[in-house]
């Protein structure tokens, strides 16, 4: 999270909101946004919900996988990432500051 | 009776380690593919959802559709609070 908070003006410039999603409650991730400096809404997906519609929900953890989706002004997913490669924000900021993105 | 006996037990036997050597693989690959099959794909609408979030004040709603046609958003799904990433 902290990654995408470093990369958040640039993300801002494009039109693109930034939000955390996990299965902690929305007073936990408040907590950890302010421990961590975040400063874009942390959701609360309490029971998982979400998580499944997305299909990113790891029985060994009781958790959502770690991933990225970045969505397109007309709610369609533009990019993924997995696990590790989730990390890394580059290639999103990449792909939002395209120029048909931004408009 | 005895041999008989012996001989249903062993049949039975081998038929259990059989059945479980074959399905011991097709279960594992079954819960090994399952996690990405059900991932919306690039260039599917991605699912709605509505969100609580707690802003300091009060506990918010948030949907995905709040920002369609205004704004790109980028969903972080992090495995627990307090963690890295």
């Amino acid at each position: 999270m902290k990654n995408f908070q470093q990369n958040l003006k640039a993300l801002e410039a494009t039109d693109t909101q930034v939000l955390g999603v996990s299965m902690d409650s929305a007073f936990a991730n408040k907590a950890f946004a302010d421990q961590i400096g975040v400063t874009f809404p942390l959701l609360s997906d309490w029971g998982g919900k979400t998580t499944r519609q997305y299909g990113i929900y790891k029985d060994e953890y009781q958790a959502p996988r770690r991933v990225n989706f970045l969505i397109g002004k007309d709610g369609k997913i533009l990019e993924e990432q997995v696990d590790k490669d989730a990390i890394d924000p580059k290639k999103i900021v990449d792909t939002c500051q395209r120029p048909k993105l931004k408009n | 009776m005895r041999r008989i006996f012996r001989k249903i037990l062993g049949a039975g036997l081998l038929a259990g380690t059989l059945a479980g050597m074959i399905a011991t693989p097709l279960l594992a690959q079954e819960k090994k593919a399952s996690p990405d099959s059900t991932m919306p794909k690039v260039g599917e609408m991605a699912p709605d959802f509505k969100l609580h979030y707690f802003d300091g004040n009060d506990l918010k709603d948030l949907s995905l559709s709040d920002y369609r046609g205004k704004k790109n958003v980028v969903l972080a799904f992090f495995i627990f609070a307090f963690t890295g990433g």
